[in-house]
């Protein structure tokens, strides 16, 4: 499987460089038209990619498209990216067309030739590199299909992060020069009578291959060797952030599955749910309209419906909770002023009642913290593994009269006795409006 | 794994009850349940959730890099604590109360007399939110521009590609997301005993917004937050006593010589220092407040009585109701969630950056982070340089450093050669009559490399971003003192303490 792994990355970036060296290869083959058709793989976009899904070819077969172009939308598992032509030329042929999922990197999806090419009589190169092989017949193919110098293909520009990497690691290589020298490195020079192009032969020990003050007066001899790497290997431990030693916060006690998906940020969770506010309500007009709606619409809807709906409606605009400590959100918004603004004398509930046909058994119950209510949730069963105070499969509540049932913390049984009033009101007097 | 399966059938099943019976005009549960949907069926390639420094640059960047993004915020106003009670605020108050401290003390001696000098706190605190409101619009404004998404409300996970949102305006969705990223931020650590209610015992949230100045205050903890709002207060004629349980004030970050300058300058402007110095317990139940403090290493006690108390020992990353737990993410013991150097947690499509995560809690770092973790996403690779992010304290005046502090160098055992340059010698400084402070520069003792820069002056804040560009690029002191200064400008004491550092100073 790694050797798999393996393989597919290398002609991964086989293919990134050999869409790279488009540009140089059109140099070497300038007049030799007749050879000019060439395979256009699938590129690697990220260097974690291993294959994409083509959305959208933009350029059609026979026309032609000039450098930074952009020639298709590819898909990836991270995101949808163009990819821009890096040369002139004839999209003479497109082999994976639009909307095709999961093309391997480096698996041939086109052909392009030069502009001026009979595309009729084109000669269409075999493929270069198929992902699944190994990496030796691959290049013997693709040396015979396009006279390009294997090292010049394998010299294309290495994936930056490794290219940093290795001129920052301290031992420090004679890089080429390509920015101004700083001032002191010029200055060193010129005092010692060292020719510009002798900055290009002194180890660099710089960000990106830059020569420092310190890399020439090693280079001189006048301080140790070894000064200027030592100092940028301190100075690139410091560069990253420091996560040795990471000690995870000690797990607290697992708790309860109930409890497992309690959102801390709702004010009502307090650890000591101890009292509990019934109301017994009958559910005769609610099977009464349920039966309705059967009759005439051939739809059956579940008491548990009626309930979810009743109590989603009964939460909004509750008396705002006692117990709630004014969270840090709420002082911000004093302190900026917002609270007069919103006015919020209400908060909204997340109440799920409990209901039992009477006589009530004694369940213990909590109010589920989890989440609002979500009607969804109920018509689909998905919370079956949420806390048995749901209402999940009413099917067994059938006694005219219930008990609907909340626990609330101590100090707001108000708040816990007008949302079952609510619910109440709601589902005695007039449930039709809860499904019209 | 059920979850998802279960989240995926949700409307297949549900779908054809909607048409027949839910048709009927009752808008209420329609809008819900559509909302529902839409949001089930569209994946985002981005998820972030907090709008503060780090979640707001990395929803724009990545929308501009063509990433459909959503951000969650529950404020209400983007920008989190750095806009709207960090940062800008208190920048605002240093510069408007800098000025009524100087027209106060100051401008006699420069030839301008002003008659009756008056404090309006409520304007003064109104030029502020006209600061703050103008910046937190301009950043909604730019996500227009970007396509980004925007949901106010509370998010928190409920698998590993779904995301929660409790609306604040009611109501609650779920963002689906291909990549998610974390950017909760902190808040103010809390001290043990004390209540925070943001009125007498404040953190610098409350510090912004004091309805009147307090005859006494006190701060616990000397460290930057603590100085500036003391400072703030200060100017507007409180009494300020800073207590710190450390011996330098500044935090562990700055100089020790600079800490000590600032200690001494800040004292003449009429703050009082208790370091060495721990509080032991607080009393927030009478008319004041009363805070009980005893020298570090056990000693003699004290009680300090003050109308407000400002907490500013620190802050803590911010993962509440955030449901970490539920994808079985874990944080570190100081509760800060746990990533590796690209920024992702253990599920690699979640990543976090930020206060929320490891570094110093400082917005520039946090905007750095966020370009690097788009580029991560989009491009696989990002740079964030931890050894070249500056730190400033906006007193007067100012303080700021970048790289490491001698005290450290010390430590480590490195050999090092240091420049300094007073403002007392620089033409400007002189002309504005404002020479207080110094640049030192500290350079390997062999290569001359700069290792750190630290300043305490005027305008050593805007300053210091010469000396972060001189680090970025692995210069010498050498190279910046062959690099021209213009005159007459505080920058040449830059200058000059860089050729202080590598030969001679011109002018000291």
């Amino acid at each position: 499987m790694a050797s798999i792994a393996a393989v597919c990355r290398l002609s991964a970036r086989a293919a990134s460089q050999q869409l790279r060296s488009h540009g140089t290869r059109r140099a070497f083959s300038t007049g030799q038209v007749s050879l000019a058709a060439q395979n256009f793989a699938m590129p690697a976009l990220s260097p974690t990619m291993t294959e994409g899904n083509i959305a959208k070819w933009k350029v059609k077969e026979g026309d032609s498209f000039v450098a930074g172009d952009v020639l298709l939308e590819i898909e990836t598992d991270k995101a949808q990216m163009d990819v821009e032509a890096q040369d002139d030329g004839v999209l003479a042929k497109i082999l994976i067309g639009d909307g095709s999922k999961a093309v391997p990197v480096g698996a041939r999806i086109a052909v392009t030739a030069e502009e001026g090419d009979d595309l009729s009589t084109l000669e269409i190169p075999a493929e270069e590199s198929k992902p699944s092989k190994s990496e030796a017949p691959k290049e013997e193919t693709k040396s015979k299909s396009a006279p390009v110098p294997k090292e010049e293909r394998f010299s294309a520009p290495a994936p930056k992060s490794s290219a940093s990497g290795a001129s920052k690691s301290g031992a420090g290589e004679a890089t080429k020069q390509t920015y101004p020298l700083y001032p002191s490195v010029q200055h060193l020079l010129k005092e010692n009578g060292l020719p510009k192009e002798e900055a290009d032969k002194i180890p660099a020990t710089g960000p990106n291959g830059r020569l420092l003050k310190g890399d020439v007066l090693a280079y001189l001899g006048k301080i140790n060797k070894s000064a200027g790497s030592e100092v940028a290997a301190r100075l690139k431990t410091l560069s990253h952030l420091d996560l040795s030693n990471i000690k995870p916060m000690a797990q607290k006690p697992q708790p309860a599955p109930g409890k497992a998906t309690a959102a801390p940020e709702l004010p009502e969770v307090v650890e000591e749910l101890d009292v509990e506010v019934a109301l017994p309500i009958s559910l005769k007009v609610v099977t009464e309209v349920q039966k309705r709606v059967q009759d005439s619409i051939g739809v059956f809807l579940p008491l548990s419906t009626f309930i979810a709906r009743a109590a989603e409606l009964a939460n909004e605009e509750l008396p705002r909770s006692q117990t709630a400590k004014p969270s840090a959100d709420e002082l911000f918004n004093a302190v900026l002023g917002l609270d007069k603004i919103a006015g919020k004398k209400f908060s909204r509930g997340n109440f799920v009642p409990q209901v039992t046909a009477l006589p009530p058994t004694p369940v213990s119950t909590r109010i589920s913290a989890a989440k609002k209510p979500d009607v969804l949730d109920f018509l689909t069963g998905k919370k079956a593994a949420a806390p048995k105070a749901r209402v999940g499969g009413a099917a067994h509540v059938v006694g005219p009269l219930n008990v609907f049932s909340v626990s609330v913390p101590k100090g707001d049984e108000r708040r816990g006795r007008v949302f079952l009033e609510r619910v109440k009101s709601v589902l005695e007097a007039e449930p039709g409006r809860l499904v019209v | 794994m059920f979850r998802s399966v279960a989240s995926r059938a949700v409307p297949r099943v549900a779908r054809p009850v909607t048409q027949s019976t839910f048709c009927a005009p009752n808008i209420y549960f329609q809008s819900q349940l559509r909302r529902g949907y839409a949001s089930e069926a569209e994946e985002k390639d981005l998820v972030i959730i907090g709008g503060g420094v780090a979640g707001y640059v990395a929803a724009i960047k990545a929308g501009q890099s063509g990433m459909k993004v959503t951000c969650i915020e529950k404020r209400g106003a983007l920008g989190g604590t750095c806009l709207n009670v960090g940062c800008i605020p208190s920048k605002s108050l240093l510069n408007n109360s800098h000025l009524y401290h100087q027209i106060l003390h100051d401008t006699k001696n420069r030839g301008i007399e002003v008659g009756d000098v008056k404090l309006n706190l409520g304007a003064m605190m109104k030029a502020k939110e006209t600061s703050v409101s103008g910046l937190t619009k301009g950043i909604e404004f730019l996500f227009k521009k970007n396509n980004v998404e925007y949901i106010k409300g509370t998010g928190a996970f409920q698998d590993e590609h779904t995301v929660a949102v409790n609306l604040v305006e009611g109501g609650e969705t779920t963002v689906r997301g291909k990549n998610i990223l974390i950017a909760t931020g902190s808040e103010a650590t809390p001290f043990p005993g004390l209540t925070i209610d943001e009125k007498k015992v404040i953190t610098s949230t409350g510090a912004i917004a004091l309805q009147e100045v307090p005859k006494k205050m006190v701060v616990i903890g000397g460290g930057i937050i603590g100085l500036e709002m003391g400072s703030v207060w200060s100017r507007l004629g409180a009494e300020v006593t800073v207590v710190e349980y450390l011996g330098q004030i500044g935090g562990p970050g700055m100089d020790a010589d600079v800490a000590k300058q600032a200690q001494k300058l800040l004292q003449k402007q009429g703050m009082k220092f208790k370091l060495n110095t721990k509080v032991t317990a607080g009393d927030a139940g009478g008319e004041g407040v009363k805070i009980n403090v005893e020298a570090a290493k056990g000693g003699k006690e004290e009680t300090l009585d003050a109308d407000v108390v400002l907490v500013a020992i620190g802050r803590r990353p911010y993962t509440n109701g955030l449901g970490l737990e539920n994808i079985g993410l874990e944080v570190d013991e100081r509760g800060r969630v746990i990533i590796d150097q690209e920024y992702r947690t253990k599920i690699p499509h979640i990543r976090a950056i930020g206060d929320v995560t490891f570094g110093p809690m400082l917005a520039h770092k946090a905007e750095e982070e966020s370009v690097a973790v788009v580029e991560y996403m989009a491009k696989g690779y990002g740079h964030v340089n931890y050894g070249a992010i500056p730190s400033v304290m906006y007193t007067h005046p100012e303080v700021a450093w970048v790289g490491q502090n001698e005290q450290e160098l010390k430590a480590a055992n490195v050999k090092y050669n240091v420049g300094q340059f007073p403002f007392s010698a620089n033409s400007r400084a002189k002309t504005n009559l404002d020479t207080e402070g110094f640049v030192k520069m500290i350079s390997d003792a062999e290569t001359d490399r700069i290792l750190g820069i630290h300043i305490i002056g005027p305008n050593a804040g805007e300053m210091i971003a010469e000396g972060v560009l001189a680090l970025e690029y692995g210069a010498s002191s050498e190279d910046v003192a062959r690099t021209s200064h213009a005159h007459p400008t505080l920058s040449e004491a830059f200058k000059e303490a860089a050729m202080a550092t590598y030969d001679k100073a011109v002018h000291y």
